[in-house]
């Protein structure tokens, strides 16, 4: 028995990390992306610490529309500044509104969601009422009124204002799978074990729904570095004096750059891209691992 | 006192309709059912599929609303969710029928048999994996697999799994819903004797759903008979198998394949003849409604649905 005791101890179950990384290192181009995301952010976050963020944005006329040299490796914009400095500050802020944007709307959906669908009912009435009245808004417009609104807004304030209008998506989502999920036999049994409602929703029906939420606030992640990338194109994100992955971007409606300075556009563009593949590829090898059947690993 | 009783049970659920989503008319899934249990024995409740047989349980432990009746456990009225307290959660549990769906298949077998023990008993977790493989090995199904995932196990010792996490706070009632009804023939057999031997060791009382009569002959020391959410038949499995007085429990034990071949042409003659029979009695036994008159007694432990004496 002893002996029992002791083995059993050494035998410890797989934990989650375990299991995600072993998926990881299983997936070649998972693995790829992910090392990518990783050296990507660590870089953009690591030297935009060490980079004078005034000094890149302020205005060069001496230097307008240099090509890539010795001096500036990815050239000058019209205003004669460095556009590598603003390439990796811009994805840094792209990023980070990227991420901050998915994860406040993805927590407050999904507990809405799950609330709304388990309990069912009346509750999940209301709830969904209030959700189609914010479906309605038109809510480009109103980030457009909230961003000239307030004057000198940072990454968490433009992050908030556009998480305010993208969570109702997710909770849809999530409401749908919880009103399918509490009807099987697991839940249902939960309930004759005396398990608290909320113990039922978050640790039996939260993990067997986790594969579709990694799935989509994966997508979310990309679908918001695009938001936040088109508003700044259109000119209602960041002001020119703090790039974003967008305003880079927005220099490309300009014929003459387009055409002429690629130096400019391009580099966003291809980062773009890159992020959103990269965040693509991991989060399908994520939402393998969270699926015990379609493990590769 | 009863262990449990149940006095004139009803399970309506609404049909909705209409311009404003009104309910228009109830499905009576359950429709005026009356029993007791006492302690220790095995009751079979068998019906078609659609008798409401697994709503009767299902209500009893609080998965369904119960529309009117009574439903007392031990003296206590349980009728009200909010009554279900946690002794009574403690003293009633549910075996399911599909041993597929009803273990969480993100969860581990340590956590799927030790989420009752979570809920009532505050153990160590060196206690608790030592209470989860001494219920594992009640069950037979080996200790060393609490770390695996629920579709690593078959379907019969997926069920067993199921077993073990039902009597983990040693229940004094066990709601089995069609627990071998999924399993294969083979498996059933095993299933069943092991839920008569921990019958006998922790003197469990069943409330055995199913719709298998050998199963039930096999098992039940009482049996009803349900059809449309009535019940037409209650008595001793005795009283029920070699005393039928309802023509609808006539053709139900009819139907019973024999195995013996040389049997088969009596069999088929005598099935013959209970169909002509139901065919023909059939408005001595059913209201104009096609649904079963009330219960009335015919011995100490037989009861039969037939119209009052007039």
């Amino acid at each position: 028995m002893e002996a029992d005791i002791a083995k059993m101890k050494e035998q410890k179950s797989p934990s989650a990390i375990n299991i995600l990384l072993r998926e990881l290192f299983r997936d070649k181009l998972a693995l790829v992306s992910l090392i990518f995301l990783i050296l990507i952010t660590a870089f953009v976050f690591g030297i935009s610490i060490f980079l004078d963020k005034n000094e890149i944005v302020s205005v060069d006329l001496f230097a307008i529309n240099t090509p890539p040299s010795d001096q500036f490796i990815l050239g000058t914009d019209y205003g004669g500044r460095d556009v590598f400095g603003q390439l990796i500050i811009g994805t840094r802020n792209s990023l980070a509104i990227g991420i901050l944007v998915t994860l406040i709307s993805g927590v407050f959906g999904i507990a809405y969601g799950v609330i709304s669908g388990y309990f069912g009912g009346q509750i999940d009435n209301v709830l969904m009422r209030v959700i189609d009245f914010f479906m309605v808004l038109p809510f480009l417009m109103i980030i457009i009124v909230f961003v000239s609104m307030t004057r000198d807004y940072s990454v968490v304030t433009f992050s908030l204002i556009m998480a305010a209008f993208s969570w109702m998506g997710i909770a849809r989502l999530i409401r749908s799978k919880a009103l399918q999920e509490k009807e099987l036999d697991y839940a249902q049994a939960s309930k004759t074990l005396g398990t608290s409602n909320f113990n039922i929703i978050f640790k039996q029906v939260l993990p067997n729904i986790t594969s579709l939420i990694i799935v989509t606030m994966t997508l979310n992640l990309a679908a918001n570095i695009g938001l936040e990338s088109g508003l700044s194109f259109l000119g209602f994100g960041f002001p020119e004096d703090t790039p974003s992955l967008g305003t880079l971007l927005s220099y490309a409606t300009n014929p003459q750059t387009l055409e002429f300075r690629w130096w400019i556009w391009a580099p966003a563009a291809i980062l773009i891209l890159l992020l959103m593949l990269a965040v693509r590829n991991v989060g399908e090898a994520l939402r393998r691992a969270a699926d015990a059947r379609q493990r590769r690993g | 006192m009863a262990f449990l009783e149940v006095k004139d049970l009803q399970v309506y659920f609404p049909i909705k309709g209409g311009i404003l989503n009104r309910t228009v008319e109830y499905t009576r899934a359950v429709d005026g059912v009356s029993f007791e249990l006492e302690q220790g024995k095995t009751y079979g409740l068998v019906g078609e599929s659609g008798s409401g047989k697994s709503t009767t349980g299902r209500a009893i432990i609080g998965l369904e609303d119960i529309t009117s009746g009574q439903v007392l456990f031990e003296g206590k009225d349980i009728t009200d969710k909010k009554a279900k307290n946690k002794n009574f959660r403690k003293d009633v549990q549910m075996i399911f029928q599909d041993p597929y769906s009803s273990l969480n298949p993100r969860k581990r077998v340590l956590d799927i048999v030790a989420e009752p023990l979570r809920n009532y008993e505050k153990l160590s977790k060196q206690e608790e994996r030592k209470r989860v493989q001494e219920l594992l090995d009640i069950v037979n199904v080996s200790p060393d697999s609490i770390f695996k995932y629920p579709h690593e196990f078959s379907g019969g010792q997926r069920q067993r799994i199921g077993v073990a996490r039902a009597i983990a706070l040693k229940p004094k009632l066990i709601i089995a819903d069609e627990p071998v009804s999924a399993l294969d023939v083979s498996v059933q057999a095993q299933v069943l004797n092991f839920l008569q031997e921990i019958q006998k060791e922790l003197n469990l009382t069943y409330l055995f759903i199913s719709h298998d009569l050998g199963v039930v002959k096999h098992m039940c020391d009482n049996i009803s008979i349900m059809y449309k959410g009535r019940y037409v038949e209650q008595g001793s499995t005795k009283d029920i198998f070699e005393n039928p007085q309802h023509i609808y429990t006539k053709r139900l034990i009819a139907a019973i394949p024999d195995i013996d071949p040389r049997n088969r042409e009596k069999q088929f003659e005598f099935r013959k003849e209970v169909t002509k029979e139901y065919r023909e009695s059939f408005n001595n036994y059913f209201d104009s409604n096609g649904l079963a008159f009330g219960l009335q007694s015919i011995s100490d432990t037989h009861k039969v649905a037939l119209p009052e004496k007039g």
